[in-house]
């Protein structure tokens, strides 16, 4: 998806930059070889782009002009329309898969104009109404509380004992994190994720998570709805 | 930003953090926040006074050895508009700087496997 915006952009003087938020990014290579990508592909351990940018779930994106200075803030960056709208929900599911498809449906539908403010704004530069001046683009960020700061240093105490093998610390350090930025959906899943995939396998996206932290990806998103899981850009 | 030490070179607090000592303080960007006895005249940086003052949350795991620090805080997301550096590998280890961009527009877009 990035791949083929990136073939369609880059003429234009825009090149796409990913960046994997995967703390073992073993776990990220398959899908990068998969979209054999020709613009940077890049792999972020640390979870920095939540520090430096604000991004705080996926997919998000910033924008950056040729001067080097940020236009949009961090924002969900979807492309796509939703494919969710298209999904019958009907009662011989499963009650609690109807509770998540419906609100999945009420996820923000901002993929196509989100598209076409991404292309107005490679066609027509600082002078595209999408691309903010400095202070709208510092003001349009999310606060920061200390919260958030302490909350990024335990994921990142968290992430340490990960790599020296110690998940009891990890999962310690990644509850803190969790209770001190719960809107930020990258501590979360990452450290979801890694308690409920089962070894070798690729990720796993339902991250039942019950017996380890005490929740799970649906409870949460349920509780948030969906309109409260993403930044929706304000276009 | 990992550290082993509360007090580390200034090259390495800016490549960790984004803020660089100079003359008139602490800067990130545009923005600079003036911080009495930041560093000492070896390069070396008091960890503890800066993140006091810019509001980074320190945490310890005395475990471990290491404290962790934590971004600026008590404003917004962004403190300047000014893209900080950000250097990351692709997923064969090969580095990538952001500032090598210069001239071309971005769209940073952060994904995930799961």
């Amino acid at each position: 998806m990035w791949q083929a915006l990136h073939e369609e952009i880059d003429p234009l003087g825009v090149t796409v930059v990913t960046v994997a938020l995967d703390v073992d990014p073993v776990k990220a290579r398959p899908w990068i070889e998969r979209a054999a990508p020709t613009h940077p592909s890049l792999v972020d351990v640390e979870h920095r782009v939540d520090d430096l940018f604000g991004i705080s779930n996926v997919p998000m994106a910033v924008w950056i002009d040729e001067t080097g200075t940020l236009v949009r803030p961090a924002e969900a960056a979807t492309i796509r329309p939703s494919p969710y709208a298209a999904i019958e929900i009907t009662d011989r599911m499963p009650e609690r898969m109807q509770q998540v498809l419906t609100e999945m449906r009420n996820l923000p539908d901002t993929g196509e104009a989100y598209r076409a403010a991404i292309l107005d704004w490679a066609q027509r530069g600082a002078d595209s109404r999408y691309a903010l001046g400095p202070d709208a683009v510092i003001a349009a960020s999310r606060p920061r509380p200390i919260e958030h700061s302490r909350a990024a240093a335990c994921f990142e105490l968290g992430r340490h004992a990960h790599e020296r093998g110690d998940d009891d610390a990890a999962i310690a350090w990644w509850k803190q994190a969790h209770a001190l930025f719960p809107e930020n959906w990258t501590y979360k899943r990452q450290a979801w994720t890694l308690a409920s995939t089962p070894e070798g396998a690729d990720s796993d996206k339902a991250q039942e998570v019950q017996d380890v932290y005490g929740t799970s990806w649906s409870d949460e998103f349920l509780a948030v709805g969906g309109a409260g899981y993403t930044v929706t850009p304000d276009l | 930003m990992l550290l082993h030490h509360l007090t580390v070179p200034v090259t390495d607090f800016h490549d960790g953090t984004g803020w660089e000592a100079k003359p008139e303080g602490m800067c990130k960007g545009d923005v600079c926040v003036p911080v009495q006895g930041a560093t000492t005249t070896d390069g070396m940086l008091d960890v503890g006074r800066v993140a006091q003052r810019l509001g980074m949350a320190l945490e310890e795991d005395p475990v471990a050895g290491v404290w962790a620090l934590g971004p600026e805080s008590g404003g917004r997301a962004l403190t300047t508009a000014v893209a900080p550096e950000l250097e990351l590998p692709d997923a064969d280890g090969n580095p990538f700087r952001l500032s090598a961009m210069h001239g071309r527009k971005v769209l940073l877009v952060a994904w995930a496997s799961w």
